[in-house]
């Protein structure tokens, strides 16, 4: 039992794998129709949207220096909102307003990473007001000018729909041509390529990482622009899987966002956490919305209890991170008594 | 000597939010005819209380280093409970000591998050911003509280010496918070904490009581401002105070409270509010779309706590 928990302690990932499978096998005896494929395919079509935002937020904090993004959801609703008015007002051609949208995200992430590391404003702050700022934006911008009012759009051309609402061999579309090869380059990127490597040794020690030679601002604000245009590829999912947009698509996303990801595992100091958590944390979430919801509860307790597992993960690791200090204290002891 | 004061009160950044608002001032009160009226005046006033005794809470908080996003979520359980025990007739004063006791009750469990499980507080109070929604919810059951006997809105609608209860609430509360962060022992240790938990630790403050005192007190803030925002709005939904802990943070950041610890007053947050409230009302009064309000607040802030740090590298220049 004891290795057990040191297992556990030691790796993360295996501490939220079994929650998974616990949340899992819990509901699939309270919900009937829990294993059904239309369920397990609505839930990967929504944790694929929330997972986008939550890679953002976890590169975003990983890289450190009180790394967080307050913005994401603010930024969803402004990029989707582009789309949708370039596409339903100006007629523009789909494709021409998608690569606007991942521009506005693009640059939406730029402006923040300007902030933080040219201007030097801490990341709590300059989200903060950008997110009141995007969220501003893209009520402006949704104003229909014949009423004055912010109006949704929905006038998207079917052969923009594929995106969010097809299946490959029953796997919906958006899940397999991008959310798969995202996580995959992700992680590749975090761990065998060196501007992975330096952006762990960036969130770990700023001055460490400063003198040997590393651009601590190059490197952060390089990660405040990939988070903006995950944002902007997940608008575009969004905006497609529902074939409307409106200016306030993404108002709960922005602490759902960080919430995912330390739930993944993610240290809020920086440095420390990897895709694959963050993976795993998706999958509680997603579990945990939809089983909540299929078990009749209403929806404003799904947010109650991840507010509750968020806080018993903090605390479970907390209490597992001592024993497996307090181990490798004990095993330090011993060694430094061989030495002796 | 004098001089050297003086200059020290132009350097406080409580003094740049006084001159940015007597600038607002006379810019809308030359627009609009009724922005300087002492009604509307009043008005601007009672609507900053609920935020600027909040924001005494939440300064204490980013004092020590720390945030709470639960602020909106407490002041709605709170605005619930107090609703409730208001339609049974319990006496007002009565109510209020509900109210300030169950916001302490709330931040004592975030505090103890945050002090005594080490839990960082921006995760500690995420988690308990989405659960204390949800009792929200669930207190009401779906439903919205209205119609208050008169004895309860009254403390919104009473005066006191012809000022607005409110406003009075807000006075007080800031005057006795200032006294207490400048002069006694535990509200330098609030600042001490701020600037290096490992020091304060050393020099034998008791770091994890203080921690845990300043959730109790923010929550108890918090508990007023619920009270006072249930009797002023006279409803009581779900979403009472959604959003609230971000206008807060946002008036305590405008204030000069650093976000990053040791810094800030009670006064300078109460100014960050008042200027806040004076942006979205001159905007309601010369005609501005109320959709720029977001825009406005946000490059606001930034433009404040630019001003700031340039500051501290001109300081830090002068150093070396």
């Amino acid at each position: 039992m004891n290795k057990f928990l040191d297992i556990v302690a030691n790796n993360r990932n295996i501490f939220l794998g079994l929650i998974l499978i616990f949340l899992i096998f819990v509901f699939s005896f309270i919900v009937p129709n829990f294993f059904e494929l239309y369920n397990i395919s609505n839930m990967t079509q929504y944790g694929i949207e929330i997972g986008l935002l939550a890679f953002a937020e976890a590169l975003i904090i990983i890289s450190g220096g009180g790394g967080i993004d307050l913005s994401v959801g603010s930024l969803l609703s402004l990029s989707a909102m582009v789309i949708g008015v370039l596409v339903g007002r100006h007629n523009f051609n789909i494709w021409a307003a998608v690569i606007f949208g991942l521009g506005t995200g693009a640059l939406g992430g730029a402006f923040n990473g300007f902030l933080v590391n040219l201007i030097k404003i801490p990341p709590l702050l300059v989200t903060l007001s950008t997110m009141y700022i995007y969220q501003s934006l893209a009520l402006l911008v949704s104003v229909e000018p014949q009423f004055g009012n912010p109006m949704p759009i929905s006038k998207f051309p079917n052969n923009y729909l594929f995106i969010g609402q097809s299946t490959i061999l029953g796997v919906p579309f958006q899940a397999l041509i991008i959310f798969i090869p995202i996580f995959f380059i992700l992680n590749y990127y975090l761990k065998y390529t060196t501007f992975g490597r330096n952006l762990y040794a960036v969130g770990n020690n700023e001055k460490a990482a400063r003198f040997s030679g590393l651009s601590v601002e190059k490197t952060r604000f390089i990660t405040y622009l990939i988070g903006g245009i995950l944002v902007g590829i997940a608008a575009v999912i969004m905006t497609s899987r529902i074939s409307s947009a409106r200016p306030d698509l993404g108002e709960n996303y922005n602490l759902q966002a960080i919430t995912t990801a330390v739930l993944g595992g993610v240290s809020i100091f920086g440095g420390e956490g990897n895709m694959v958590g963050v993976l795993f944390s998706i999958g509680i979430i997603v579990v945990l919305y939809n089983g909540l919801q299929l078990a009749g509860v209403n929806a404003i307790w799904q947010m109650g209890a991840l507010g509750l597992v968020l806080i018993g993960s903090a605390l479970g690791h907390n209490m597992l991170f001592q024993r497996a200090e307090r181990l490798q204290s004990m095993t330090q002891l011993s060694v430094s008594k061989d030495l002796k | 000597m004098k001089k050297t004061m003086l200059a020290e009160l132009f350097k406080r950044r409580e003094f740049t939010v006084t001159g940015i608002i007597i600038i607002l001032a006379i810019l809308f009160g030359s627009l609009s005819s009724n922005f300087l009226s002492i009604s509307n005046i009043t008005n601007i006033f009672i609507q900053i209380s609920s935020i600027g005794i909040a924001a005494i809470g939440m300064t204490m908080i980013i004092v020590t280093g720390g945030i709470d996003v639960s602020a909106g979520s407490i002041l709605g359980i709170v605005a619930v409970i107090t609703a409730k025990a208001a339609l049974t007739g319990l006496p007002t004063p009565l109510i209020l000591i509900l109210g300030i006791t169950t916001g302490a009750l709330l931040g004592s469990i975030n505090g103890s998050l945050v002090s005594f499980m080490g839990i960082p507080p921006i995760i500690a109070t995420l988690g308990t911003m989405s659960f204390f929604r949800a009792m929200v919810f669930q207190l009401l059951g779906g439903r919205w509280i209205s119609s208050f006997p008169d004895s309860f809105r009254r403390i919104s609608t009473g005066n006191f010496l012809n000022i607005p209860l409110p406003i009075c609430f807000m006075f007080f509360l800031a005057i006795i918070f200032t006294y207490y962060l400048e002069y006694r022992p535990t509200g330098r240790y609030i600042y001490a904490i701020g600037n290096s938990v490992e020091a304060a630790r050393v020099s034998g403050i008791p770091t994890k009581r203080v921690l845990l005192l300043v959730y109790i007190f923010a929550g108890m803030m918090f508990g007023i401002s619920g009270v006072i925002v249930a009797a002023r709005t006279g409803i009581v939904q779900t979403n009472t105070g959604a959003g609230f802990e971000l206008a807060v943070i946002a008036a305590t950041v405008l204030g000069g409270t650093n976000i990053l610890g040791g810094e800030g007053s009670a006064i300078g947050s109460i100014l960050g509010a008042l200027l806040l409230a004076i942006i979205t009302n001159g905007m309601i009064l010369v005609n501005l779309p109320a959709l720029t309000e977001g825009l406005i607040i946000g490059i606001i802030i930034i433009i404040s706590v630019f001003t700031d740090i340039m500051k501290l590298r001109r300081r830090r220049y002068q150093y070396e």
